[in-house]
């Protein structure tokens, strides 16, 4: 399975995100406010979703801001944190 | 939210510039009691002449003393502004005239203490009673950092006790709005083993975080992004009141610990039981100290 497909899947189950599936989401699209609509306490379950499920630690907020930028962002970051 | 719901939910100071500077004034010349003393006609003008802020009293008032109407709720809204006017002198003369112009009692510190050794950090869950910014300057003594997420509105002209001396404020202030960043400081602070301090009485952000529960007898909307945080991080809340005890002592009690377990079900409703238990701590604040709750506003609103 694609791994942008696996953090699609990963994400709808643990933030519970309801009558959404991986299709529905774009990969480029924001992942706040209008894209996928997470708001500030999903954030915070996010970062710990990524260091739970992917084993990676976003350190900063510099980091935040470019791991969370969209599902391609997030995807490039955990996979190159992984290959470090 | 319209524009006449967004501003009842408004935080920002009802008095000008120039009214604080007054006060800012009378603390310098006069101290507590001059300052005190002008409280009074200040109350009253309120009171009298702006029936809109006597109004925002009775959300509570109305449900705390049902049973009150006429003179005597007018009493009670006078009372309570009184009340909260003084706690404003007390911020501000903690700002003026330094901490230890005021004193403060903290005796669940080891409580406290035992929480934070466990490494999971510590939510300390706050409400708007008594004097919680002039209190925390009390929680030096845990030698934790301090991150307090507060959302502060654009042209507030009321300072924090910090901004007085123009000094790096004691506590690392965390706007939620920022995205992702607030995310980040927030985990990275409670796996650090530092303290975040919320509001258990007031919400903001979006409509989805928020759940209605009985408190003084009705249904009234309380935040549950701390128990959100709480399950995501395994950080224990510590429920931390502060109470005006004398004219120029407080104490900041610990009325409660809530353990959150881990999100299996991330409905809000599986949050419900630790909202009850905040608002029955809550409810105990209020039952013993009526004049004491400073949150105005309307949170049984439909």
């Amino acid at each position: 399975m694609e791994f942008k497909q696996k953090l699609k899947q990963t994400l709808i189950r643990e933030l519970n995100l309801e009558d959404i599936h991986p299709e529905d989401i774009q990969d480029d699209a924001p992942m706040f406010g209008d894209g996928l609509g997470l708001d500030s306490l999903d954030a915070v379950e996010l970062v710990v979703i990524v260091q739970k499920h992917f084993g990676v630690e976003i350190k900063d907020m510099e980091e935040g801001q470019t791991a969370f930028q969209s599902i391609n962002a997030l995807s490039a970051f955990i996979q190159e944190r992984k290959q470090q | 939210m319209t524009e006449k719901k967004a501003r009842s939910w408004s935080s920002r100071s009802i008095a000008s510039r120039w009214q604080h500077r007054f006060f800012y004034a009378a603390i310098r010349l006069g101290g507590r009691r001059l300052a005190y003393f002008f409280t009074y006609p200040v109350v009253g003008y309120y009171m009298l002449f702006r029936p809109d802020l006597r109004r925002r009293t009775r959300h509570y008032l109305g449900r705390r003393f049902p049973e009150r109407f006429g003179l005597a709720a007018f009493a009670d809204s006078f009372r309570l502004s009184l009340s909260f006017a003084r706690v404003l002198v007390d911020r501000a003369i903690v700002g003026i005239l330094g901490p230890d112009s005021l004193d403060v009692q903290f005796d669940s510190y080891e409580q406290i203490q035992k929480l934070l050794d466990q490494g999971s950090g510590l939510i300390l869950m706050n409400a708007h009673v008594g004097c919680w910014q002039a209190s925390m300057s009390s929680l030096h003594m845990l030698q934790r950092p301090v991150h307090l997420l507060i959302k502060r509105e654009p042209g507030d002209v009321d300072r924090h006790y910090h901004e007085h001396q123009k000094e790096a404020p004691p506590y690392n202030i965390i706007d939620p709005d920022n995205l992702p960043a607030s995310a980040v400081e927030i985990v990275g602070a409670l796996q650090r083993g530092e303290i975040v301090s919320v509001m258990g009485d007031r919400v903001f952000g979006n409509d989805r975080n928020r759940l209605r529960v009985p408190f003084l007898g009705q249904e009234a909307i309380f935040p549950v992004g701390a128990y959100k945080i709480a399950a995501a991080t395994g950080a224990p809340i510590a429920v931390l009141f502060s109470r005006k005890t004398g004219p120029r002592s407080y104490a900041l009690e610990l009325a409660g610990v809530i353990h959150v377990k881990p999100a299996e079900d991330r409905h809000l409703d599986s949050l419900r039981p630790y909202v009850l238990q905040f608002v029955q701590y809550l409810e105990e604040y209020v039952r013993n100290n009526p004049y004491q709750f400073y949150n105005f506003h309307d949170i049984w609103q439909k």
